[in-house]
């Protein structure tokens, strides 16, 4: 196939999606498009519409209103056709496969599914499970099974690939060597829709991020405009400095006056209030804000390694 | 490769799996067995073959609903609630072979049992039955488990994983018993043999007993009239609750 072709087509395209809950909105006029041999990074923390938003696009879910358009076919309710999903992969977040059959066999049955996929031995070999071929799944460590899941997904040789979190529950080894695999993937021209909650994670592996928060893309960039735009915080209050000399303060970007005081952006919120403050002893309505960006980032930043102390915080938030 | 080919494997390896589950194949297997040889052939009242032939009908009734009940409920509440029916769904494998091929698990318990129950019932009952009776009791029996497979789908689109072995067992026992598959159903006080007409199993039992002559005396016609009535009834219930629960929500 012609690469330059293929490079210009759109594989995934969402107009406006949304879907409510018992009236909660959990996606609210969503957007999104995906290029061929693209890797897009959805990132968001536990609650921001991640797993809702795969759901509608995969058809699991039937969106309330807006367009999906898969591999150039717009989508009606919530089924998708045989020859659709023989070109899709998807590996979800899932508890377990039947635990008595080996790993051999569930790569058997799966490639069977698939007319112009890979075969069975050719899966487990992707898995990298060649020496656990005749071990039950029940029997699989943790890391183990996501690779199976990983290989299971790719069965049908999928044109698009759906990871919904998928280095869960990994260690550090595993996680690295997921990676790796989906660098290759990538590499052969797969497009990859991945979800995470490790800003880590997308920053290694995507060519763009957007940042879902409460339903809504917040930001949409390259990692390392997306690095950027967070790394900034807004000042606002009344001074009697001039411009000059509020732009000089350290750490300032940005400054913008309003009737009723002034905004600062600043990537060093702390020195730039304690300079402020001691050039002017007449600062009032001081107030130190966090972009909404950032917001959404604080639950991101978490290094992937803390993952068991992070859900059983929430668990005990729940 | 082609579509029977997904059918094959999915028929083979949903088999496969279930005879790696000691806990589902003994139970399944040895406790018709056991119960036939106990109540048909030891504590024969009469100490004869006729008993023996009566109970080998209700014991093969009884044997072949529990592996369609249970297969069904437990193992596709479970799968439910694992991602894994999801996953299957997001596959391009034809839904109709994933359930296929749990009938088919279903069918292959039901003739083992079949096959174990006539064994003891031709070597220890002493039961003498024409090649004929004993081939349409088995065929009669075999297609008998498409109601309680409907049945075990039902329930196991609808319940959760812990509950469905517990409610399965709960409907399995009483509804043996009202049928008259443990105790013959003429030795029921009036109104349980009244409340019997409820069950399929009683129907099916019914059936495989007038192929001895030794049911109660009702047509034929009404008895397979009634099952069919459940099975359509059953299969239009589980339509409706499929579209809900694994359609789009």
């Amino acid at each position: 196939m012609n690469s330059a072709v293929n490079n210009k087509l759109t594989l995934l395209q969402l107009k406006g999606l949304s879907k409510s809950f018992a009236g909660k909105s959990v996606l609210d006029g969503v957007d999104l498009k995906v290029k061929a041999g693209e890797v897009l990074c959805i990132l968001g923390p536990n609650g921001a519409g991640k797993t809702t938003l795969i759901s509608a696009i995969l058809g699991l879910i039937a969106a309330d209103s807006g367009e999906i358009h898969l591999l150039g076919q717009l989508q009606q309710g919530a089924s998708r056709s045989v020859a659709l999903r023989r070109q899709l992969g998807v590996m979800l977040q899932i508890g377990s496969l039947p635990a008595t059959l080996t790993v051999a066999e569930h790569c058997d049955l799966f490639a069977s599914y698939y007319p112009a996929g890979y075969s069975a031995t050719e899966l487990v070999t992707l898995a990298g499970l060649e020496a656990h071929a005749k071990q039950p799944f029940g029997r699989l460590s943790g890391g183990q099974k996501q690779r199976l899941l990983f290989a299971l997904a790719l069965a049908g040789k999928p044109r698009l690939l759906f990871l919904d979190e998928p280095t869960l529950g990994m260690d550090v080894e595993a996680r690295r060597n997921l990676w790796q695999q989906i660098s290759q993937l990538q590499q052969q021209g797969i497009s990859i829709v991945l979800t995470t909650h490790y800003l880590e994670e997308a920053e290694q592996l995507a060519n763009r991020i957007m940042v879902l928060h409460q339903g809504k893309f917040i930001a949409n960039g390259s990692p390392g405009e997306l690095k950027a735009l967070t790394q900034y915080k807004v000042i606002k209050c009344c001074s009697a400095l001039t411009d000059a000399a509020l732009l000089a303060l350290p750490g300032v970007l940005q400054l913008s006056r309003q009737q009723d005081g002034i905004t600062l952006h600043s990537s060093h919120a702390e020195q730039t209030v304690l300079a402020l403050l001691s050039l002017d002893n007449t600062v009032s309505q001081l107030e130190v804000k966090q972009v909404a960006l950032e917001q959404a980032f604080l639950q991101l930043t978490q290094s992937p390694g803390s993952e068991h102390a992070d859900s059983a915080k929430q668990e005990h938030a729940a | 490769m082609s579509a029977i080919t997904i059918y094959q494997k999915e028929a083979w390896y949903d088999l496969v799996s279930v005879w790696r589950t000691p806990g589902f194949v003994i139970p399944s297997l040895a406790f018709p067995l056991v119960f036939y040889l106990f109540f048909g052939v030891l504590f024969s009242p009469s100490g004869s073959s006729s008993h023996a032939a009566y109970m080998l009908v209700t014991y093969s009734c009884f044997g072949i609903m529990g592996p369609a009940m249970f297969n069904f409920a437990m193992n596709i509440a479970s799968e439910r609630a694992q991602g894994w029916l999801t996953l299957k769904r997001l596959s391009p494998m034809p839904f109709c072979a994933y359930l296929l091929a749990k009938m088919a698990t279903s069918l292959v318990f039901a003739l083992v049992i079949i096959l174990l129950l006539f064994s003891a019932a031709a070597i220890f009952g002493e039961v003498r039955l024409y090649h004929s009776q004993w081939l349409s009791l088995a065929l009669l029996m075999l297609l008998g488990t498409v109601p309680f497979a409907l049945i075990g789908l039902l329930l196991g689109l609808t319940l959760s994983d812990k509950a469905a072995p517990g409610v399965v067992n709960l409907l399995y026992l009483p509804m043996a018993f009202l049928s008259g598959l443990w105790v013959p159903v003429t030795m029921l006080p009036q109104f349980m043999q009244q409340l019997a007409w409820l069950w399929p199993s009683y129907h099916l039992s019914q059936l495989g007993l007038k192929l001895l002559a030794m049911d109660q005396g009702h047509a034929a016609l009404l008895h397979l009239a009634l099952l069919l009535l459940t099975t359509a009834g059953l299969t239009l219930l589980c339509l409706f609750v499929f579209r809900r629960v694994i359609g789009a929500k």
